[in-house]
């Protein structure tokens, strides 16, 4: 029996909802197939990692007592022994567990973790793992670098402008005017590196631009500054596989056209659709059309280009391209790639005739194959170099 | 919604058209508790909610706050969003003590206060502030022998038996120690635009008193008693304090 990591948590503002991610779409599924033994490793804020069973229970994070859990547990040792064991002390007589893990499932979204830094960790460790690479995921966890790639491939991007936090500190007002002169409102202000719509403004204005601008720049040393689509249909293409990916169902968020899909919207729930949770508010599933209700022709063009995303980024695992659709015009523009979907996107998988179970075991399916192809790879080069020493 | 304010990110909503009307949330709360309020006042005004400094999605103070600080953080988020006629703004318990300092101090220049169990009398509370003291004194000598979790988790515990939120926003301590000796009696009388004052008759944390004396001390003020109602008449009693806040108002 394979042992599986699942990472989470992490330095990163989508912290939590990496949380969910991993108890709600990853462990429960892979401990129903009965075929992995899976190992729950949470890395806190500040960058501790823990193992343990007790965190595969989210009411240890939904009623904070994680906190308490942090205050009197040792973090783990991480072994690279050719392969990956975690190692943990349990502070009577110096006893130790250990762990040799086979397989990593990443359930990191947001910095250190989804932006391929815990890929090139597993790389390194020559581990196999689920997910894009460390290449794709650096990309497409940057929206100007996605952006620019997917152009020049020959796919349309909406007009952008892109600004460091250096240029917005030194001379804002300079920073407002390039924009104003470039590009039209409305517009959409967003950190480069960040998903989960963290930090993301929409303006109408010049005044509701400088703000945005510094909130972008807040979180990342790099803003992306896009002009917003017109008649505005977004959609959203969830993908796995490798060589060869295939499509789950075209979504539509079913938010209204002078509102944007925001954090809160798509985690906490605030409005009519969704289902309501525990507390009596609405979750985000219910705002989406699945399959989106689109014409026929511009349903197979979305979705061929979602595909065609997937492939110009070199993903891998998994990944979500969104999408953004001029309903009058019917033309499509890239907006971003996901690499690791929030929850895996497991709604719309279900939809398309994926279990929960089926698609984390496919995943593994397609980390082992890719594991392999790159392991067949010659890494070595006979030279004499040396001996000239 | 987000924007930088005196460097702090700040989460804040803003719906509706018309005037604008501004809620200042409690300590230990945050916007979300005032939705219900918001979105009813938001078919004919303009209301702005945020969370305050320390509290949901807005970043804490760099250092121990007051209420002046907060008030002047309110007035510089104002400013930041271009708000230049603010017609009304609604605070609860800090939240109206907040509201009342800055009204005296002119940092907010609404036409209309409402003070939803407004806190702010801190006297009365010298001789159990003087007990608590000497209580955590001694807890801290008879519990230093144990771990530190457990240490913490007594602390909690006996905060909260004695009714103090002292704990409630762990990480605002000193903040929360600066605050509860402001007084804003003397703010009070400076207050010149006609006030509201919705209490609950059953609230312990600011209780009924606390509306009498602000009426007596506030000019242009009246004052509402809620019968069966607590501290947070948002949630005991929304669409009284919905329907008094519009007739107030309007």
């Amino acid at each position: 029996m394979d042992t599986v990591a699942v990472i989470f948590g992490g330095r990163s503002a989508e912290h939590d909802v990496s949380i969910v991610t991993a108890i709600s779409s990853i462990i429960k599924p892979l401990e129903l197939t009965r075929r992995y033994k899976v190992e729950a490793v949470y890395i806190s804020k500040d960058g501790a990692w823990y193992w343990g069973e007790e965190l595969k229970h989210i009411s240890l994070f939904s009623t904070g007592k994680i906190t308490d859990y942090i205050r009197k547990t040792n973090p783990v040792s991480v072994q690279l022994d050719g392969g990956m064991t975690l190692i943990k002390s349990s502070g009577i007589a110096g006893r130790k567990t250990a762990r040799k893990i086979d397989l990593v499932f990443p359930s990191m979204h947001g910095t250190y973790g989804e932006d391929g830094a815990l890929m090139g960790l597993l790389d390194l460790a020559g581990i196999p793992y689920v997910g894009c690479g460390v290449s794709a995921s650096a990309v497409a966890m940057n929206k100007l670098l996605s952006k620019q790639i997917v152009s020049a491939c020959g796919m349309p991007t909406t007009k952008y402008l892109s600004l460091t936090k250096n240029e917005l500190e030194q001379n804002p007002a300079q920073a407002v005017k390039s924009v104003i002169g470039t590009l039209k409102f409305p517009l959409f202000i967003k950190p480069v590196h960040l998903g989960s719509s963290i930090g993301i403004t929409k303006a109408e204005n010049e005044s509701e631009l400088r703000n945005g601008l510094e909130v972008a720049a807040h979180y990342d040393d790099t803003v992306i500054v896009e002009e917003a689509v017109t008649n505005l249909i977004e959609v959203t293409l969830p993908v796995m596989g490798n060589d060869q990916p295939v499509a789950a169902l075209l979504e539509k968020p079913l938010t209204k056209s002078e509102d944007f899909f925001d954090f809160d919207t798509k985690y906490l729930g605030q409005g009519k659709g969704g289902k309501k949770t525990s507390t009596g508010k609405r979750g985000s599933q219910g705002y989406s059309e699945v399959p989106a209700k689109l014409p026929k022709d511009l349903y197979a063009r979305a979705e061929s280009m979602g595909l065609s995303v997937y492939k110009a980024l070199g993903c891998s695992g998994i990944a979500r391209v969104d999408m953004l659709i001029d309903a009058k015009t019917e033309k499509i523009y890239f907006n971003e790639v996901n690499p690791l979907p929030g929850s895996l996107y497991a709604h719309n998988w279900r939809a398309a005739g994926y279990s929960n179970v089926d698609l984390v075991e496919k995943l593994i399916v397609y980390a082992k194959e890719r594991y392999m192809q790159r392991k067949s790879l010659a890494t070595s080069f006979n030279t004499n170099f040396l001996q000239q020493f | 919604m987000q924007v930088i304010v005196d460097g702090l990110l700040t989460n804040y909503s803003r719906e509706g058209k018309g005037k604008i009307v501004i809620i200042l949330h409690g300590w230990g709360d945050d916007l979300r508790s005032w939705r219900f309020v918001s979105e009813s006042l938001s078919k004919t005004y303009q209301v702005i909610l945020l969370d305050l400094p320390g509290f949901g999605g807005t970043q804490s103070p760099n250092s121990p706050w007051g209420l002046s600080d907060y008030a002047s953080f309110i007035a510089a988020f104002l400013r930041k969003l271009d708000v230049n006629d603010l017609y009304a703004v609604i605070g609860h318990s800090n939240g109206g003590a907040i509201a009342i300092r800055g009204c005296a101090d002119a940092e907010l220049k609404p036409e209309k206060l409402v003070l939803i169990s407004s806190a702010g009398l801190r006297g009365e509370y010298n001789g159990r502030i003087k007990a608590m003291r000497m209580v955590t004194k001694a807890g801290r000598a008879i519990t230093s022998p144990l771990p530190k979790s457990v240490k913490q988790k007594l602390r909690k515990q006996v905060y909260k038996s004695i009714g103090s939120d002292m704990l409630v926003a762990e990480h605002l301590q000193d903040t929360f120690k600066k605050i509860v000796t402001d007084d804003v009696r003397d703010d009070a009388t400076r207050i010149q635009v006609p006030t509201l004052l919705l209490y609950g008759a059953q609230d312990e944390q600011t209780p009924p008193y606390y509306g009498q004396t602000f009426k007596d001390l506030i000019r242009d003020s009246r004052l509402i008693l809620y019968s069966k109602s607590g501290h947070f008449l948002q949630i005991d009693r929304p669409t009284e304090i919905i329907k008094a806040i519009r007739e107030f108002i309007s």
